[in-house]
């Protein structure tokens, strides 16, 4: 039993960790800016034919989607790839954050009032313009907040009910915005139009210097701005992603996707805990709501949430590597820029090399080519693109709770209960009379002090 | 029978033959002291059913501070559901468990867990990717106090917390003898180390009662030997009962205080490792009534 | 010296307020939910009556995918996702077939041999497709955590919807087809549709509960579903009865979607979630496993979800799938056995 030479597999504490350790954080800093310096510095000054194609096959428009997706896929992935909840409806979230946006950023329908608190519209407009920062936190503890009110009495079901259950959810709550023109007669969320001109992200004291416009709409120009925004708002959340699984919150998630039964006698509070990632979720999912009403489409409406919004985010995780913040990032890049220009242009692509016309028919296929690669990666590699640790021995084999549903506990206690069906009356009679005879101390029939109530 | 009887009723204690644990004095009824406070754990007239079977029968337990209680019985008596009863996997159709004094009937596994309740499991229930340091933090989760904010922000409250328990984790690792394994993976260990691990973690609970499940099978004579010193060492130098479900009764009659016997459901016989040993009714129990040549076996 | 202290205290065993606080709920519900149709009753009972039809209709081909839901899961324990979708392609092979290529426009008795056409080739093509998707995916996730096969499922129906929504199948927008209904009509219920799936549906029911309960194959379904290793020692082909019991499941969505594209004659790429989750509730509402139960859930659904729509007393077609869905959820989390199932005895 020679372990004395085990090598260290646990984490380093904090203050020993090495350069090489900061790699991947490094690299994503590196690339944001890079890509922000790219747009704005480099391309326009470079000849069409170089500028051309990487703006066609990477447009910004399209870069800021994949950022603000990558914001959801990080949610998601506290909740799937953390805690190992499969979550179908976490489009709810986006909703409310997005609708979150259009009550705070916005002049809705009839509500008549004026409140600006550091708004980037002028002072003379309608309606309520709170700063984008703040409605994104203030859109993040709305979300998490619902993520409880659902959590609380479904995260104790097994997971294909929750997995159903959340799906219910998702499409309740888009049932809902879409009837949010007509509830007990009043407007709450404008119905299937939604909220439209949703205040532009204000950038606050850089507005000011001038360098920066006050508020980035969504012109090509200010679109650029939005790579670092949207950039720091997915370094947030990676950050958090990163160190809120550290200590007992991430050990408890590990081990409760392990096995949740030993967890549980070990001390670890289950729907709690699941709870926590629930609503670390949601929280992101607010902000990327938010992000993506102010900052990508400029309106909240029912039609963008949907079922399939759901699974592609989803796909995202489990593409990328579920429980791994980088390859679910990665994860988030690369489906939503298929999703949103990659296929067209791989169209683009196909049909000056073949002659074919596939740029207007491939981006139709959106769904069919997500579908199989989902159903291909479960088959071929459940683990993602780029694993985490742990993932790849989880995925693989069935938890301790799923193959046998109590273990040996209620294995042997199902079979204790079968030995009682064979068991005979009278012989039990006898035993317990002679039970009697030989503990007196336990026997019924000795004088007893008086009860305690 | 009638020696057995003599014996069980004896007031003042049984010397035991072997070097084993001291004299256990049973309390007559009618004494002062209450069940419920005086015991660390106290099932009171536990019924389980399912359905229309009766697994356990009204039965009723008590385990003080500082002992060593064995549960046996034959296959099917009804020892795992009870024990799934204590700790709070099964719910009792009647009946109530107190821990510490405190009624647990309605209280859930993870609640009684930080309470002072701790387990092992019969087929070994570690998280196997985790290292066996990290498995032993685990446990340390009812005793922890950092909350999301502090973990995000690594504050030095949080840090130091993480430090201790590390700490407390290794200390606890050396003390069940796996000090070296600390950064290996659960699923490496041996056998031997995995129960070991196991106890470990379980006792980072920092319970006042430990519920082995089957602790010694798979263990060779010398393995046995040097697990009965180790619950000794845990019963007096860690204020901790420990509550066994065991089969081998070489260990049981050594180490343990007191016996209960299961049989079926029902309490067939409770009292010193010398009452059970020449009970009838147990060996009964566990043989049939095919008669006692092979009850002489029995006695270890 | 330890001392032990033992003694039999007389304390009353406690009664668990638990399952009695449940059934006296379980009343409440039932109640609220009795007084609520008499109410619709009695405020206007032709609307009634012309709701209650309709939730018949309705009820009638929930129980059909409600069963296919229910077969699978009893025997894998897999909540086959994409049973719904490729109930909704059902629903569009059999409008393409029936108007298309067959040319049904008004639907009278000459309508009946394209009727059975359509049943045949629907059926035959839901219990394919849902074999395949057996064979070339699920078989090999069997030994896998349960997120594998879920998301498998899921990745299926996404496909299924791809493909209907491609402009050559369906497109994305709902699409109305020729058919009329000729005949009386009562309460605004044509009696001929409802006369139609009563026909269809019913023979299948019992033909699907005399398959289960009578037939060797149903006896292998059975132990399948109760131990699949133990059946294996007996010597049941486990694969096959799988096999068999994803056949018989996607051939019943094959039935329901052709009768449901004849109620309804429209089709939409997005029938399939929604009536999906609305079948699933159902069959968790008699009892996931059971099928008794799925046809009794998938009635009641129908007609609280039609009365709903339609009774005096309703929140409107809106609010429809809000409230199956708040059914299901307090199901989940009350009574997670439903009607006819057996207590689990898993606890968190």
């Amino acid at each position: 039993m020679a372990t004395s030479t085990a090598p260290r597999t646990s984490a380093p504490s904090p203050s020993r960790r090495s350069l090489s350790h900061y790699r991947w954080p490094i690299g994503y800093v590196v690339v944001i800016v890079g890509l922000f310096l790219l747009y704005h510095f480099i391309l326009p000054n470079l000849v069409t034919q170089v500028s051309g194609p990487v703006t066609a096959w990477l447009p910004v428009a399209t870069l800021n989607e994949c950022l603000m997706w990558a914001i959801m896929a990080l949610g998601l992935n506290v909740v799937v790839g953390y805690a190992g909840l499969l979550d179908l409806g976490y489009v709810a979230f986006w909703a409310l954050g997005g609708y979150t946006a259009g009550w705070l950023m916005a002049a809705p329908f009839n509500w008549t009032w004026d409140f600006h608190l550091f708004g980037a519209v002028a002072k003379t407009y309608p309606g309520t313009h709170i700063t984008f920062w703040l409605v994104i936190l203030i859109a993040g503890v709305l979300c998490a907040i619902l993520g409880l009110i659902i959590g609380a009495p479904t995260l104790r079901l097994r997971g294909d009910y929750l997995a159903l259950v959340t799906l219910g959810f998702g499409e309740v709550i888009t049932q809902f915005f879409r009837n949010s023109n007509d509830i007990a007669g009043r407007n709450l969320a404008g119905g299937d139009g939604g909220i439209s001109i949703i205040d532009p992200i204000g950038t606050g004291p850089f507005g000011a210097t001038g360098l920066v416009p006050p508020g980035l709409s969504n012109g090509a120009q200010d679109n650029v701005y939005k790579i670092l925004v949207l950039g720091l708002l997915v370094g947030a959340c990676l950050f958090i992603s990163l160190r809120i699984r550290e200590g007992r919150l991430g050990r408890a998630w590990l081990a409760i996707r392990e096995d949740e039964l030993a967890a549980s006698m070990m001390g670890v509070p289950l729907v709690r805990t699941k709870l926590l990632a629930y609503a670390v979720g949601a929280f992101f999912g607010g902000i990327g709501g938010v992000a993506n009403a102010a900052g990508i489409t400029g309106a909240v409406s029912p039609s963008g949430f949907d079922f399939g919004k759901s699974v592609l985010v989803l796909l995202m995780v489990v593409l990328g590597g579920m429980g791994n913040v980088w390859g679910v990032t990665v994860g988030a890049f690369l489906l939503a820029w298929l999703n949103s220009n990659g296929l067209k242009q791989i169209g683009v692509q196909l049909d000056s090399w073949f002659g074919t016309t596939l740029t207007a028919t491939l981006p139709r296929y959106n769904y069919i080519i997500l579908g199989l690669l989902l159903v291909l990666m479960m088959l071929y590699r459940r683990e993602g693109l780029i694993p985490e640790k742990r993932t790849k021995a989880l995925m693989n084999t069935p938890s301790r709770t799923e193959m046998e549903s109590m273990g040996a506990e209620s294995l042997e206690a199902a079979a204790e209960t079968a030995a009682v069906e064979k068991a005979d009356a009278k012989t039990d009679a006898g035993i317990a009379a002679s039970a009697a005879a030989v503990s007196p101390v336990l026997d019924e029939s000795t004088p007893k002090r008086e009860d305690r109530s | 029978m009638s020696e057995s009887l003599a014996d069980a009723t004896q007031i003042g204690g049984t010397p035991n033959s072997s070097d084993g644990p001291p004299p256990v004095t049973p309390v007559a009824p009618g004494g002062n002291a209450d069940p419920v406070t005086s015991n660390v754990l106290y099932a009171d007239h536990i019924t389980i059913r399912f359905g229309g079977l009766v697994a356990v029968n009204d039965v009723s337990f008590a385990i003080p501070p500082k002992s060593v209680i064995s549960l046996i019985g034959p296959n099917g008596a009804g020892k795992t559901t009870f024990f799934n009863v204590l700790t709070g996997l099964y719910e009792a159709s009647e009946g109530t468990v107190y821990l510490n004094g405190k009624d647990v009937t309605p209280i859930k596994p993870h609640k009684r867990a930080a309470m002072g309740m701790a387990r092992t499991f019969q087929n070994i229930r570690l998280f196997g990717l985790m290292t066996a340091e990290e498995n032993v933090m685990v446990a340390m989760h009812p005793h922890l106090k950092s909350g999301v904010l502090s973990t995000i922000f690594r504050t030095p409250g949080q840090r130091r917390e993480e430090r201790e328990a590390r700490d407390t984790a290794r200390e606890l690792l050396e003390y069940v003898g796996i000090g070296k394994a600390e950064g290996e993976l659960a699923r490496n260990l041996s056998y031997g180390d995995q129960r070991r691990l196991e106890i470990a973690r379980a006792m980072a609970l920092r319970p006042k009662i430990l519920l082995l499940d089957e602790p010694t099978a798979g263990m060779n004579p010398q393995e046995s030997q040097q697990f009965n010193d180790f619950v000794y060492r845990v019963r007096d130098e860690r204020d901790m009962s420990v509550l066994l479900i065991e089969h081998d009764m070489s260990v049981i009659m050594k180490i343990s205080e007191r016996i209960t016997v299961l049989d079926r459901g029902n309490l067939i016989a409770e009292g010193t490792p010398d009452d059970i040993r020449n009970n009838q009714t147990v060996i009964e129990a566990y043989l049939g009534k095919t008669g006692t040549r092979e009850g002489k076996r029995n006695k270890s | 010296m330890a001392t032990l202290v033992v003694g039999g205290t007389k304390r009353k065993a406690k009664v668990r307020l638990g399952p009695v606080v449940e059934r006296a709920l379980g009343f409440v519900v039932l109640g609220l939910v009795a007084i609520w149709l008499i109410a619709n009753i009695v405020s206007d009972p032709n609307r009634f009556l012309g709701s209650a039809l309709v939730g018949l209709q309705n009820g009638l081909l929930y129980a059909l995918v409600a069963l296919g839901y229910t077969m699978v899961y009893g025997i894998i324990e897999l909540i086959n996702f994409a049973h719904g979708d490729l109930f909704m392609l059902s629903t569009i092979v059999a409008a393409g077939l029936m108007v298309s290529v067959m040319g049904v426009g008004q639907l009278g008795v000459g309508t009946i041999l394209p009727l059975i056409v359509a049943l045949i080739v629907c059926m035959a093509f839901g219990g394919f497709i849902n074999v395949s998707a057996e064979f070339l995916a699920y078989r090999r996730l069997r030994s896998a955590p349960k997120l594998a096969p879920l998301m498998t499922a899921v990745g299926l129906s996404f496909i299924f919807r791809g493909i209907a929504q491609q402009d050559y199948v369906n497109g994305s927008a709902q699409k109305n087809w020729a058919v009329v209904w000729g005949g009386p009509v009562v309460e605004g219920v044509f009696v001929y549709k409802l006369l139609m799936v009563i026909v269809v549906t019913v023979p299948l029911l019992l033909a699907m509960t005399y398959i289960v309960s009578k037939t060797k194959v149903g006896k292998a379904m059975r132990a399948v579903a109760q131990d699949q290793d133990g059946a294996r020692l007996m010597g049941i082909n486990v694969n096959g009865t799988i096999s068999f019991v994803f056949a018989l499941g996607g051939a019943l969505a094959g039935a329901a979607g052709v009768l449901y594209f004849l109620v309804q004659t429209q089709t939409y790429y997005d029938t399939g979630t929604q009536l999906g989750l609305i079948a699933f509730t159902a069959a968790v509402l008699g009892g996931i496993g059971n099928l008794t139960g799925a046809v009794v859930g998938g009635l009641a659904i129908g007609i609280i979800q039609s009365i709903n729509e339609g009774g005096a007393y309703g929140l409107g077609s809106n609010w429809s799938q809000s409230v199956v869905f708040l059914i299901l959820i307090v199901l989940m989390v009350f009574k997670p056995e439903g009607i006819f199932g057996r207590p689990t005895t898993e606890k968190v």
